[in-house]
């Protein structure tokens, strides 16, 4: 029973991450209906842009802030740069643009960095907590704490501001919202502002949560994000966090608990598949 | 020839094949596949089997490899037809992943040690190596080049350039979707597969990490800078990508790097490729514009 | 007078409660021009749509030449011989003029999968390709990529298209809207000239003056039922339809 507690805490901390990766790729794919893969990358330039502000300043906070701008930065450069001129195409085109960017900025990273995984030796300023005589490390409280921050100022964002609105505007139809006055490009730029400083968050929490950072850390959560959503419903953030969550949960307990011999990253596309059999639209999808 | 320079010869060639299939799918019919690398994989561990534990020959077991591979094509690429563009696109992401797990996974395909001991082509007595398994391959090619040829000729092909222009009005013309969908999948996966038999063959050793999701993308690659569509394409395209690398060796490092750039300056200002409509190449050589069909 | 070419009865197509096309009943017979006419959300698209097997019936009949033909896809209403065009145009764009009307020529040849390994092209295609582009006036442009034609020949083009696929019945969505005048009254000129030519027609329009001037018959939909049927100066005068198609439509103006 412990150790079945243990695991099902560790899933729902590795759902946390996915979530918060999840997230960008959502906002980003309800908005511009692009496949943006490079989002895995501008998570992994998080992890690496935290540690190098960790390492130089000391500041955990600094960090964050740090790895949180600079996507910000890249996110928005990515849109500018690839995706916005080749939206006139097929969808394949940008994909592929991403795949290539996404490819790119791994083989940067190595050649900057180095081929090797770095140390993120940061402890995270959160007390262990004790349920019912059951201690929850620091590292897990953390993520859950800051994956629930995350989520609740984003929803405060979308759901409460102005500027929420005209995102949410801009996602059901572009041309619609130009008329009525909202600058979409730039609404469309902001939600790769805030996709990619929540990829940096993910990245620095990975980075500290596994004490690993890697250039290909990202390869797996670009292509396992795209399936969570599927299964989450295309664009749908609610649905992207569920999934997140089940899919953290199940990978954990199926592998590391139950044993079983299932190959852990193959287990969001065969969820997938059985979504696009049985349920299309997603579990929490519009049926758009 | 030197045997270094044959060796990049004959995967090229190899290569070549399978991106020829890829473009049936893709070039001609309009389908998204990410996932090529899949049915490449298909192609050489079924041949690898059929050699290695059925002690089938080369030639008895090449029409069986190609039968199962367009097979296996048609009933993956059932649950594909279901869905459209970006759910294609992941779906097909998808079968790469599960397709490599289960090489790796499940003992009968060897697991993570792969199949080793493939025999070499006999061909009359000889054992083909070197010049003469490249050969081999060109021939093979030239088959595969003539059969994507009469394709785009065929009331076949024209049907699935209508589905991939337009599928609505293709339907509206008694075009029916899903018979021509699977028809260029099958098509393209049984090239897949003899691709996959060829490179068994020649490697003699293969796993499943040769068949993984980065190749689907250099698949990719080669087809999207040869230009999409065009029959030649998927030469010209395996010819570029297999060659600047190897003209880059001084600089191993920057190899990827270079390889990653080149594809993404070319999807940014080149999305047609080089043998595209309006591409610098064509102005450059002053072609016509090319048959949008074929 | 004969047996019908189209016959629809008790045709009704509900979308989760709303009843789009209400127990709809409507023939068309050989060599004549049927006008489907209705305010905007009247149910004619859906109705059209329905013939065309892009939806399939909640209930009803539909027959052409005797036969059942609800609940086929639209590629089997297709090969049973009946042509259709697209109110928002849909060119195969990156293949020629030539190539999109070929395309429609392969009709007979895709349901059979030992026929479709033919070359298309040959000689006799192109030339029979060539004589319907040159029946709806497009010959010239024939080796025009298809994307880049303006609106009216595109249309032009899609009805090219309709007739290689429907030898005896052509159904025409909207085929008028956002041309400009003399662009219809040739366009009018064309689909008469094909009635002459022995090819019947059910037309879907919102220009009034256009279906008055075209048809010989008008059926009137309104909310998803049938209001009104008869010839163009029946309707004119029909009270019913006066109040459905003017007087909501004021309401809507004021609204």
């Amino acid at each position: 029973m412990h150790l079945f507690l243990e695991q099902l805490l560790n899933g729902v901390a590795q759902g946390a991450i996915y979530a918060l990766v999840t997230l960008g790729l959502t906002l980003v794919y309800g908005i511009l209906r692009v496949l943006h893969v490079a989002h895995a990358a501008v998570y992994t330039v998080g992890a690496y842009l935290g540690l190098l502000v960790f390492n130089t300043t000391g500041s955990l906070a600094l960090a964050f802030a740090g790895a949180m701008a600079g996507c910000a930065l890249l996110g928005v450069l990515i849109e500018r740069l690839v995706y916005f001129p080749l939206l006139k195409y097929p969808p394949y085109v940008p994909l592929i643009g991403s795949i290539a960017v996404m490819l790119s900025i791994e083989e940067l990273l190595r050649l900057v960095a180095g081929p090797y995984i770095l140390t993120f030796p940061a402890k995270l300023p959160f007390p262990a907590l004790h349920v019912g005589g059951f201690q929850i490390s620091p590292t897990l409280t953390a993520v859950y704490v800051i994956t629930a921050l995350v989520l609740l100022v984003l929803w405060f964002i979308t759901g409460r501001t102005e500027v929420g609105l005209a995102m949410r505007a801009a996602s059901q139809d572009m041309p619609v919202a130009d008329a009525m006055g909202i600058d979409s490009h730039f609404v469309v730029s902001l939600t790769f502002v805030l996709g990619s400083a929540i990829a940096a968050v993910a990245g620095v929490l990975v980075g500290i949560y596994y004490n690993q950072v890697y250039p290909t850390m990202g390869s797996v959560p670009a292509y396992k994000t795209l399936a969570i959503i599927v299964v989450g419903g295309m664009g749908s953030v609610s649905g992207a966090v569920i999934a997140s969550l089940l899919l953290g949960i199940a990978e954990t307990l199926l592998i590391g608990y139950a044993n079983i011999p299932l190959p852990r990253d193959a287990l969001a596309f065969i969820a997938m598949i059985a979504v696009l059999m049985w349920r299309r639209e997603g579990l929490m999808g519009s049926g758009r | 020839m030197s045997a270094y320079v044959i060796t990049i010869a004959t995967l090229i060639v190899i290569y070549a094949i399978v991106v020829c299939g890829l473009n049936v799918i893709v070039g001609y019919a309009g389908q998204i596949s990410l996932g090529h690398a899949a049915f490449f994989g298909i192609g050489a561990y079924t041949a690898a089997l059929l050699a290695t534990k059925g002690h089938f020959s080369f030639w008895g077991a090449l029409p069986l490899v190609i039968l199962i591979s367009g097979l296996v094509g048609l009933l993956l690429g059932l649950p594909s037809l279901r869905v459209r563009d970006d759910f294609l696109a992941i779906t097909t992401i998808g079968i790469n992943f599960i397709v490599e797990a289960v090489f790796l996974y499940v003992p009968f395909f060897g697991g993570a040690l792969g199949i080793g001991g493939i025999p070499r082509v006999m061909l009359a007595g000889i054992k083909l190596k070197g010049a003469a398994f490249l050969l081999l391959c060109l021939f093979f090619l030239a088959v595969v080049l003539a059969v994507c040829w009469w394709f785009t000729r065929s009331w076949a092909g024209l049907a699935c350039f209508a589905l991939r222009e337009e599928e609505q009005a293709a339907a509206s013309m008694g075009i029916s979707p899903v018979r021509f969908k699977l028809t260029a999948f099958v098509l393209g996966t049984g090239m897949a597969g003899l691709g996959g038999a060829l490179y068994a063959h020649y490697m003699r050793f293969i796993s499943a990490t040769d068949f993984s999701f980065p190749v689907s993308i250099t698949l990719l690659a080669m087809l999207v800078i040869g230009g999409m569509g065009n029959l030649w394409a998927p030469l010209l395209g395996a010819v570029i990508l297999g060659v600047l690398p190897e003209l880059f060796r001084p600089i191993v490092d920057y190899r990827m790097l270079f390889y990653t750039g080149l594809l993404l300056l070319m999807i940014r200002f080149q999305p047609g490729g080089l043998l595209g409509e309006g591409s610098f190449l064509r102005r450059r050589l002053r072609l016509k514009p090319g048959r949008a069909a074929a | 007078m004969s047996a019908p070419l189209l016959e629809i009865t008790g045709l009704s197509k509900t979308f989760g409660g709303l009843k789009a096309v209400d127990n709809v009943d409507m023939a068309l017979y050989s060599g004549e021009i049927l006008g489907l006419l209705g305010p905007n959300g009247a149910g004619k698209t859906v109705c059209f749509n329905l013939i065309c097997g892009v939806y399939r019936p909640s209930a009803g009949r539909i027959r052409f030449d005797g036969r059942r033909i609800d609940g086929l896809a639209p590629h089997e209403v297709a090969a049973r011989g009946i042509g259709r065009t697209f109110q928002i145009v849909k060119p195969f764009a990156a293949l020629s003029v030539l190539e999109n009307v070929l395309v429609a020529r392969g009709i007979r040849r895709y349901g059979r999968f030992s026929r479709m390994w033919g070359s298309w092209r040959g000689r006799g295609e192109k030339e029979a390709a060539m004589a319907l582009l040159e029946r709806v006036g497009l010959a010239e442009l024939a080796g025009r990529k298809a994307g880049l034609l303006p609106l009216g020949n595109l249309r032009r083009l899609e009805i090219a298209r309709a007739l290689a696929v429907g030898s005896r019945l052509v159904l025409l969505d909207e085929s008028f809207s956002g041309l400009r005048h003399e662009e219809i009254a040739r366009l009018e000129a064309l689909v008469r000239r094909i009635r002459e030519d022995g090819v019947t027609i059910l037309l879907i329009e919102h220009n009034m003056r256009v279906t008055m001037g075209l048809c010989d018959r008008i059926v009137v939909l309104d909310h998803g039922r049938r209001i009104a049927e008869g010839t163009p100066s029946e309707i004119q005068h029909d009270p019913a339809v006066i109040e459905a198609y003017l007087g909501t439509k004021g309401k809507r103006h004021a609204a």
